[in-house]
């Protein structure tokens, strides 16, 4: 659909077409709002190094953003693969904060995405659950936690090649309970800091 | 002492010259100063200039009495009888009010003394100090002493003082002793120290005994302020500030008002450093931090003794301070490496453009380092990466620099043409940039004939990474993402950085000094309908002083600051009222026999050692018309000038021959010289003999006879000439009708009036439509939110009420004849007709918004061009918040064939728009199809804000333009989004056209004063860079939308600049021609015209009524063109006739035996 250019897409007014209905609100302004000011030059595209597995490069991603195709851009893969380097941010220059709007489309992704979006989430919350739990991660818990909440019994499979190796180093083993509750305090002050206490 | 100048001019770079020029041919006496040791700014490192991709300097000097200025290569100096030059000097204050300023000066000193440095480089080749050169752009190394621009002339060393090592070796070697530093002034340098540290007092005394300086120390305020009183030669105080009961502040004040030359040191501890601050503010020199350490400390007094005791306070008493500050180049800061990936300073083959430009001199470090400096291996491709350090928000700069995009497109064409390879195949140019801002009038082709004629590539891209390249380690891998999104990787041999401007980094101290504001991007705040107007009454800002500009709005600039500046003098100190200086009276040699007196400059050892000169002197003295032959010692410095000067009185010759180096450098002395024995300079020539001299003492075995041969030959033609000179001919000077005729009553065309007028000359205004005001008066709002109707209202009542204008509305011209200072025009009009007699004309008859007549868009309601839009959101007509949006098509029908050129305001006034949209209503969706957003200078701040705001901006290029189509008048626009590479449709409910201006029909008006215009039907000047307000006819001047597009201030400034250009005309009562002009023999003519075809200057006509080919003396500047095509020798020049010509030949052939 992308390529076929005789069948043009229709900006204005109102948003409309396949998968692109109109909402109320849409969920993504806060992240527009980051990256108006954007003039397309492609610097943070070009200076991103996972730029190859994405499937909308950053710059089309912002631009998708501000044509105002949401759904689309909640669809994409581009920002699950952002690895938070700022490269583009360091060098964007607009200044815009370019890794902050790749953090927040991740986030409200996970909320307002599609359901494979929000499949794509369970990992992080996975992550974020085991840090929180024993103070660093413990590979084997968190892999549990993971495959459990996808729900996929042939998603084990598909890490066995990894696992080898994390066994081989010995990084496989049951948690080690030892700093377990040390980052209770950091966690409860982002609570705070993102005001839902 | 004070000294009287009409004017100041701040900045000797190309804009403060043509500021002081335009001044000093009015008649003005200006003082010109530079903080440089030299004359040209930036463009003494820049050889080309876009779009000629020559230099043309020169083409800024005086066309009308050139004799008062000098007519060389102005890259190698300048000098105006009206102007006098201060370098190495800074405005530290400015005092008092408009038309009675009190200018304060700080000249530092260079060392060397200019009258007694000869050159000969000893100095700087016993100098142990390297450091990069500052011509050179850092690319070759320099001693501390050095030559600053190695081709100016005259020429002399300057000592770096903050390079210094103090070794004193260059004074040691120089042999003209031209070097001082002062050493029989430290004994009366006395020194006092106030601390009561216990111990300093004593480690003290030890280290400045070794500096000479007689040294006491005292240890309570009171009494070192007694000991201030009492001693009279005390000039430095070490303060220390830990001193018991010290109250600084007041201590210093005091200090400095019982000694205001005293130099004070502040000795502070790291808790002092707030307070040393305040107390450097208040006039504290220097601050040495304590504990005190010796090595440090001791060279840094040192030196600044040497500045105290060498430099000079001047006072000036000015009627207008003209500010032409210029920019620096911005520095990619080589630390920020992995913030900057770009890699200057890192990978080898990375530099800035102005290191690409030193690369490319004849006088950079040479042709051969066009090589890779990785390796050394032949350059065959570069790549130029536009908007280093301009538009970027990151690195706090968020406007753009105006400049690059044709400094790119000028360095690109000329690596095309000097990097071939052996096969004749020229390197391959890429520029890869986000936008090519060619907004200038003629630009637009100059950029489509690099990518189609010269074949430069261009590519829309910001490259982000450049890393040596992996399959050749002396190439540059670059990275970039095209604009489908697909990455790519190319090497290049070069990488040049496209460096912006910054504001020069001294400008705060600067309008500090002057009481000036700067605005937030560090250039000096300006008017807006104004930009000649800084934020102080008298003081004006040239050339890129209030924004990044080229050299041609520079020029503008400055004349428009000059105007202001004249405008202001001419009502505190008219010119009128002075005494005119008395001419030189020089005695008739006419019935005189030729009395030559030779004298040969022998100051540099060379001549000597390679020439015979005793039989040189023989020989010259068996000349019939040589009365005396001399050898002068150093005759380029004054004793030896004076020692000419008496052999001249004794003598009494009627021609007097020098040999000498550097003829140029002689022609100021030759009219004092002149002035004082009342003998006309122009019996009087310098010849160069020290060049073949020079070169032979380079050989390893001179053939010293034919060098001989040759040194004789340049003297003896030089004295066949002069004895030739004719002795009978007065100069032509033509009387001036000193009133002015302004075609055009629109904002260009009044201005351009009033400026005239203010300085008491009756201006007439001839105006074809039924009232003052053209196109400006359809605006009704600027991009900056200021109101041009209220500015086009105070004009047009300014312009009525002005006693000295005449309007002439629903008038035009019909006829006009004539030349510089004598035009007769005939103008019909309403009151029937009228012959006007005036002695230079402005042509400013504007424009207008471009039609649109495309698919019938005009029957459609629902498009408009964005003045119409302007128009209707200003009165109501429209109302932005009944619409849901908007799409703006820029570059309608232009910058294609047909109309090729940008119209430069049209961005601005779709910016104007969708601010006033999107302000007005939050919620419209405003879609912007451009080419190129040509937001220049500080514009882009308003194209940023669009983006922020809210604006959606989609590019297109001549292949994928956007499609319109109406569905039942509702237009739709069908375009290609390049980014996503996918179709887009939008139905707004207005489209805006951005269609451009055109000039106004002006083909027959241009026939009736004998001007050019472009093929577009804009004027065409004298020369696009250096003469922008000019016709080669001259006395006929342009201003306005008629000469090229551009906003209001900027035709202002046109206006203004063309203004002072024909002050210079009504200036005086009569127009002087040269010594050199060129006259017709009519007896000998065959009027076949070729020599009014070759004329480059516009001199020459045929006069059908007479029947025979005219020469204007005023015009020709004396090239002799027309006497090397006349093929019957009518055609001769003045000075350069056939018997000149013939004996210099024939004395070329003499032999020295």
């Amino acid at each position: 659909m992308r390529t076929e250019s005789n069948h043009p897409t229709t900006l204005v007014p109102p948003l409309h077409g396949e998968g692109r209905g109109p909402h109320a609100v849409d969920p993504l302004d806060e992240v527009r709002d980051l990256v108006r000011a954007c003039m397309q030059c492609g610097t943070c595209t070009a200076s991103c190094p996972n730029a190859a597995s994405m499937d909308l490069t950053p710059r089309q991603m912002w631009r998708s953003l501000l044509f105002g195709f949401t759904d689309e851009v909640l669809r994409s893969k581009t920002f699950w693969m952002c690895s938070a380097c700022y490269t583009c941010t360091l060098r964007c220059p607009r200044g815009l904060q370019l890794t902050r709007a790749m953090a927040a489309l991740k986030r409200l992704a996970a909320q307002h995405g599609p359901g494979a979006a929000r499949r794509k989430g369970i990992f992080y919350q996975a992550f974020i659950d085991n840090v929180h739990k024993y103070g660093r991660v413990q590979e084997m818990d968190l892999m549990f936690h993971y495959f459990m909440a996808m729900r996929d019994p042939l998603l084990p499979l598909r890490f066995t090649p990894v696992g080898m190796k994390l066994l081989a180093k010995g990084k496989l083993h049951a948690p080690d309970g030892r700093h377990k509750g040390v980052l209770d305090d950091l966690f409860t002050r982002v609570r705070e800091l993102e005001g839902n206490p | 002492m004070k000294t009287t100048y009409a004017a100041l001019v701040v900045g000797a770079g190309v804009a403060g010259i043509r500021a002081a020029l335009d001044l000093a041919e009015t008649g003005q006496k200006v003082a010109l100063v530079d903080r440089k040791p030299h004359l040209g700014g930036l463009l003494t490192q820049l050889d080309y200039q876009f779009p000629t991709n020559a230099c043309g300097m020169c083409k800024m000097l005086p066309l009308t009495e050139r004799d008062s200025s000098s007519q060389f290569c102005m890259r190698k100096g300048l000098f105006h009888k009206n102007i006098d030059m201060f370098l190495s000097t800074e405005l530290t204050g400015l005092d008092g009010d408009p038309g009675q300023f009190t200018a304060f000066l700080r000249q530092g000193s260079s060392f060397v003394d200019p009258t007694k440095c000869i050159g000969c480089g000893a100095c700087s080749a016993v100098c142990p100090v390297r450091v990069p050169s500052e011509f050179n752009a850092g690319l070759t190394e320099r001693a501390a002493v050095h030559l600053p621009v190695p081709h100016n002339i005259p020429n002399s060393y300057v000592v770096d003082l903050d390079h210094c090592i103090r070794c004193w070796r260059c004074h040691e070697t120089c042999p003209t002793e031209a070097i001082d530093f002062q050493f029989n002034r430290r004994a009366t340098f006395h020194t006092l120290l106030a601390s009561a540290e216990p111990g300093l007092a004593e480690s003290a005394a030890e280290w400045i005994k070794d500096l000479l300086f007689p040294f006491a120390a005292e240890t309570a305020p009171e009494a070192a302020l007694e000991q201030i009183a009492q001693d009279e030669h005390l000039a430095m105080l070490l303060l220390d500030l830990d001193l018991p009961g010290l109250e600084p502040e007041r201590f210093l004040a005091r200090a400095l008002e019982l000694k205001p030359e005293l130099v004070v040191v502040l000795l502070a501890g790291p808790q002092h450093a707030e307070l040393a601050g305040k107390l450097k503010a208040a006039g504290a020199r220097l601050v040495l931090d304590k504990p005190l350490k010796p090595k440090a400390a001791v060279p840094v007094l040192d030196k600044t003794f040497l500045r105290a005791a060498s430099e000079k306070r001047l006072e000036l008493s000015v009627a207008a301070v003209v500010l032409a500050t210029g920019f620096d180049t911005y520095t990619p800061c080589p630390e920020s490496f992995g913030a900057d990936t770009l890699g200057y300073k890192v990978l080898p083959g990375v530099v800035t453009s102005v290191e690409f430009e030193r690369m490319l001199s004849g006088s950079g470090p040479g042709r051969d380092r066009l090589t890779r400096p990785g390796d050394g291996k032949p350059v065959r491709r570069v790549a130029w990466l536009q908007c280093v350090g301009s538009r970027d928000l990151g690195k706090g700069v968020g406007y753009c620099s105006s400049i690059c995009c044709m400094i790119s497109i000028k360095e690109a064409l000329l690596a095309r043409q000097m990097l071939k390879d052996e096969n004749g195949e020229p390197a391959a140019a890429t520029i890869f940039s986000m936008d090519m801002r060619t907004f200038g009038r003629d630009y637009q082709r100059y950029r489509d004939s690099a990518e189609e004629e010269a074949g430069v590539r261009f590519v829309k891209s910001r490259i982000h990474t450049a890393m040596p390249s992996p399959d050749d380690p002396g190439a540059l891998r670059l990275r970039y993402m095209d604009e489908s999104g697909e990455l790519k990787e190319e090497d290049t041999d070069l990488l040049v950085l496209a460096v912006g401007a910054r504001p020069p980094k001294d400008l705060p101290a600067l309008a500090r000094a002057a009481q000036v504001e700067l605005n937030e991007h560090g250039f000096l705040r300006t008017r807006h309908f104004d930009p000649s107007r800084t934020t102080r009454l008298g003081v004006f800002a040239a050339g890129s002083a209030g924004a990044p500009r080229d050299i041609a709005e520079s020029l503008i600039a400055a004349g428009a600051a000059a105007m202001e500046a004249s405008r202001l003098i001419n009502i505190y100190a008219p010119l009128k009222e002075k005494v005119a200086e008395p001419e030189p009276e020089y005695r008739d040699v006419g019935r005189e026999a030729p009395k030559v007196l030779v004298a040969l400059c022998t100051s540099c050892p060379v001549l000597e050692s390679a020439v015979d000169m005793e039989a040189l002197i023989a020989r010259l003295q068996s000349q019939p018309a040589v009365i005396a032959v001399a050898r002068i010692d150093a005759g380029c410095t004054a004793p030896g000038w004076e020692k000419i000067a008496e052999l001249a009185r004794e003598k009494r010759p009627n021609r007097i021959l020098l040999g000498a180096c550097m003829p140029y450098a002689y022609v100021p002395k030759l009219r004092e010289l002149g002035a004082a024995l009342g003998l006309n300079p122009a019996f009087m020539d310098v010849a160069d003999v020290y060049t073949p001299a020079m070169t032979a003492a380079r050989e390893e075995n001179p053939d010293r006879t034919a060098l001989g041969r040759e040194v004789f030959a340049t003297l003896n033609m030089a004295l066949a000439r002069l004895v030739r000179a004719d002795t009978l001919r007065q100069r032509s000077a033509a009387p001036v009708y000193r009133q002015a005729l302004v075609v055009g009553g629109g904002l260009a065309g009044m201005t351009a009036a009033v400026g005239i007028a203010d300085h008491g000359y009756p201006v007439t205004i001839v105006e074809s439509e039924e009232a003052l005001g053209g196109a400006a008066m359809r605006l009704r709002t600027t991009l900056e939110g200021r109101d041009p109707q209220r500015y086009m209202a105070d004009l047009v009542e300014q312009v009525e009420k002005h006693p000295n204008i005449t309007v002439r509305t629903d008038s035009r011209v019909v006829l006009s004849m004539g030349k510089a200072g004598a035009f007769s025009t005939v103008v019909y009009g309403r009151d029937g007709v009228a012959t006007l007699e005036h002695g230079t004309t402005i042509l400013a008859t504007g424009g207008r918004e471009a039609k649109v007549y495309d698919y019938g868009f005009r029957v459609h309601p629902a498009t408009l061009t964005q003045v119409e839009l302007e128009q209707r959101l200003a009165s109501g007509e429209l109302d932005a918040g009944a619409l849901g949006s908007v799409a703006m098509i820029q570059c309608w029908r232009s910058r294609e064939e047909g109309r090729n050129y940008c119209s430069r305001i049209c961005c601005a006034g779709a910016l104007k728009n969708l601010h006033t949209l999107l302000r007005k209503n939050p919620g419209i969706k405003v879609f912007v199809f451009y080419r190129d957003i040509m937001s220049y200078g500080f514009m882009e701040q308003f194209y940023t804000e669009a983006r922020r705001l809210g604006a959606i901006f989609i590019r297109y290029d001549l292949e994928n333009r956007p499609q319109v189509a109406f569905d039942n008048g509702k237009p739709r626009i069908t375009a290609r989004d390049p980014v996503l590479g996918e179709d887009i449709q939008i139905s707004p409910d207005i489209l805006v056209l951005s269609t451009g201006v055109e000039p106004n029909d002006v083909e027959e008006l241009a026939e009736q004063f004998g001007v050019p215009l472009t093929e577009d039907g804009f004027y065409r000047e004298a020369e696009p860079k250096w003469r922008p307000v000019d016709f080669l006819k001259y006395g006929v001047f342009m201003a306005g939308l008629a000469r090229a597009p551009g906003n209001m201030g900027e035709h202002v400034a046109s206006a203004k600049a063309a203004a002072e250009r024909a002050l210079r005309i009504l200036s005086g009562e009569r127009l002087d021609a040269g010594n050199v002009v060129a006259e017709v023999r009519h007896s000998l003519c065959s009027l076949c015209g070729r020599c009014i075809d070759v004329c480059p200057y516009g001199a020459r006509r045929m006069d059908l009524d007479e029947d025979r080919i005219e020469v204007d003396a005023i015009l020709c500047q004396g090239c002799g063109s027309c006497t090397a095509v006349c093929p019957n020798s009518a055609a001769v020049l003045k000075g350069f006739d056939d018997a000149q010509v013939m004996g210099s030949i024939d004395a070329a052939l003499e032999e020295l035996a």
